[in-house]
C-alpha cells in the first residue's frame, strides 16, 4: 500500500461571511492549500468536496471557475463527519493507486439558516417520533451532561471549564470566530439552552468556512509531508436498551481501530482536535480516545494537560466552541490545524515539539445510535 | 398528530404503549414496526410496561421570543427492556430515578407523566 501524506492544507477564518456565495467563499482555501502544498493546479487529479447543507453538485459548481480540465469531483456528505471522510475516501484511492495527489475541500455556511439547531434526518419514524417530541443535538448532549454530573459526581463548572480553556485557545487562533476569552461565571450565567449547557456551552450555530488538504503519495515540495497514519470511518450500531450514554461508543470504537491501524496508543498522541460541539463532548471523548482512563476525564481537565502548554494540547485552535462548526468544513480545518502544529507552524498556540497528531469528529441527526458517523485519523512527521 | 403508520397504543383499556419485540434475539424497539416494513415479519407487537425509571432528562430553555415555557425531555427506562425517548410532564424538576408512565397525547403521540414512587 502507498503511503499517503498531506503535503499542504488551508482554511478560511470561520465567522460571518455575509454575501460570500460557496465558490468564492471555498476557492479562496483551494487555492491557499495548492500554494502551500507547492503544487500546480494540474496536478490535482480529483477533488473530494464535503459539504452537509449546501445542495446538489456544490464541488462542481465551486471549481467551475477554476479551471480544472474535467476530473473527478465526487461530493461527500456524512453530516458533521463529511470532511473527515472526504479525507478517508480520498486516501483510499491514493492507497489504490488510482490517483496519486487530490484535493479533498470541507465548507459550509450555516448563516444562509438564520441560525438555530441543526436539523435532523426526519425520512424516519424514530426520528420524526423523537424530534415531533422536542430531540435536537442540544438536548441530546444535555441529556449526557446529566448522566455525566449524576454518575460522576462532577460539578456544572468542570463542564463550563472546558469553554474557558477552548475560549483561551480560540483567543490564540486568527481563524477562530470567537476570539475573546471567557470565565466560568459568564459562561455560567449565560443563557441557559438545554440544561446543564448554557449558550457558551455550545458551539456558534451562525458561522460560515471552508478549508481544504492536498492528498499525495508522491513527494512533491521540500516542505515537510504530514503523513496519514490512520484513517477510520465507521457507523452507529443501533443502541440497546442498556447502553451507557457516557461511553461514547462510536468515537470510542474509531479510536481503537485507528490506533491499531497506526501501531500506536494514546500516550503517542501529542496533540488532538476533537469535536467539542458541547462542553460535555469534550469531556467524554478524554475517555474514548484514551487520553483519560475512565472516570478520570475531570482529573485530566483539571491536570492542565488538555490546555496549549500541556503535555497533550486538546483543541489548540478553540476546538468548535470558538471556531464554530460549518459542518462540512470541521473535520477538514482539524487537519489543517494538526498539521500547521506538526510543521511547527501553529504560532502562539503551538503544541511544543509534536509528532503526532489526532482529529476526531463525529455527525449526529438520527435517533436510535451513539452518532450516525464517526472519523478518527492519525497524523504524524 | 396524525396517525402514524406503526401502531402506538393499543386497544386495550386502559392502553398500552405499544413497541415491537425481536422474534429471533427477543429485542424490544420502539417505535413498533410498521405493516409495511421488510422487518414486520421479524417481529411482534407487544405492549410496554405501565412504568418506566427516568434515565436521564433536560430541560429546554425556548428563547424568549418563542414565548414557550421551559420543558422536559428524557430517557426512560421500562422493563423488557426498552428505553424510550419523550417529553417529562407533571413534575416541575424531574431526577433520574423518578418514575413515569406514558400518556396519550394529541400533538406528541405520548408524553411521560411524573407518578409516584
Amino acid at each position: 500500500m502507498r503511503e499517503t501524506s498531506i503535503i499542504g492544507g488551508a482554511m478560511t477564518p470561520f465567522g460571518r461571511h455575509a454575501g460570500v456565495l460557496a465558490p468564492e467563499l471555498a476557492q479562496r482555501a483551494i487555492l491557499d492549500a495548492i500554494a502551500d502544498a507547492g503544487i500546480e493546479k494540474d496536478d490535482i487529479q480529483a477533488i473530494y468536496c464535503a459539504n452537509v447543507l449546501g445542495g446538489m453538485i456544490l464541488g462542481q459548481l465551486i471549481v467551475r471557475d477554476l479551471g480544472f480540465k474535467g476530473i473527478p469531483v465526487y461530493n461527500v456528505e456524512n453530516a458533521c463527519a463529511s470532511g473527515a471522510t472526504g479525507v478517508h475516501l480520498a486516501r483510499h484511492a491514493l492507497m489504490a493507486q488510482q490517483y496519486d495527489t487530490v484535493l479533498v475541500l470541507g465548507i459550509e455556511q450555516l448563516t444562509a439558516l438564520g441560525g438555530g439547531t441543526i436539523p435532523l434526518q426526519r425520512n424516519d419514524h424514530k426520528t420524526e417520533l423523537y424530534a415531533k417530541a422536542g430531540m435536537v443535538l442540544p438536548a441530546v448532549y444535555a441529556m449526557r451532561g446529566t448522566r455525566f454530573l449524576h454518575e460522576r459526581g462532577a460539578s456544572r463548572e468542570d463542564l463550563a471549564a472546558i469553554a474557558v480553556k477552548n475560549r483561551h485557545h480560540g483567543s490564540l487562533n486568527e481563524y477562530a470566530q470567537q476570539r475573546t476569552e471567557t470565565t466560568l461565571e459568564e459562561v455560567l450565567a449565560s443563557r441557559m439552552i438545554a440544561d446543564p449547557l448554557t449558550l457558551l456551552q455550545c458551539c456558534p450555530s451562525q458561522v460560515d468556512g471552508a478549508a481544504a488538504v492536498i492528498l499525495s503519495s508522491r513527494r512533491r515540495s521540500a516542505k515537510r509531508p504530514v503523513k496519514v497514519l490512520a484513517s477510520v470511518v465507521v457507523s452507529g450500531v443501533r443502541e440497546q436498551a442498556d447502553d451507557d450514554i457516557l461511553d461514547a461508543e462510536i468515537t470510542a470504537r474509531a479510536a481503537r481501530q485507528a490506533y491499531e491501524q497506526a501501531g500506536l496508543g494514546p500516550d503517542d498522541v501529542d496533540v488532538v482536535e476533537l469535536h467539542d460541539a458541547f462542553t460535555i463532548a469534550e469531556l467524554l471523548y478524554y475517555e474514548a480516545l484514551g487520553l483519560a482512563d475512565h472516570g478520570e476525564a475531570v482529573s485530566l481537565l483539571k491536570s492542565g494537560a488538555t490546555r496549549v502548554g500541556g503535555r497533550v494540547p486538546v483543541n489548540p485552535s478553540g476546538g468548535l466552541l470558538s471556531k464554530g462548526h460549518p459542518l462540512g468544513a470541521t473535520g477538514v480545518a482539524q487537519m489543517v490545524e494538526i498539521m500547521w502544529h506538526l510543521r511547527g507552524r501553529a504560532g502562539a498556540r503551538q503544541a511544543q515539539g509534536a509528532k503526532v497528531g489526532l482529529t476526531q469528529c463525529t455527525g449526529g441527526g438520527i435517533a436510535g445510535v451513539d452518532h450516525a458517523a464517526s472519523s478518527v485519523h492519525l497524523l504524524g512527521v | 398528530m396524525s396517525t402514524p403508520p406503526y401502531p402506538l397504543w393499543s386497544a386495550g383499556d386502559p392502553p398500552a404503549l405499544l413497541a415491537s419485540r425481536d422474534l429471533e434475539r427477543g429485542e424490544l424497539i420502539f417505535p413498533a414496526v410498521p405493516d409495511n416494513s421488510p422487518l414486520a415479519e421479524r417481529h411482534e407487537v407487544v405492549a410496554v410496561e405501565r412504568v418506566g425509571t427516568v434515565y436521564t432528562f433536560t430541560i429546554i430553555h425556548p428563547g424568549a421570543k418563542s414565548g414557550l415555557a421551559p420543558y422536559a425531555l428524557g430517557y426512560v427506562d421500562f422493563p423488557g427492556p426498552v428505553r424510550i425517548f419523550g417529553r417529562l410532564q407533571g413534575k416541575a424538576q424531574p431526577a433520574i430515578g423518578d418514575h413515569y408512565e406514558p400518556r396519550a397525547d394529541a400533538a406528541f403521540g405520548y408524553v411521560f407523566e411524573s407518578v409516584g414512587a
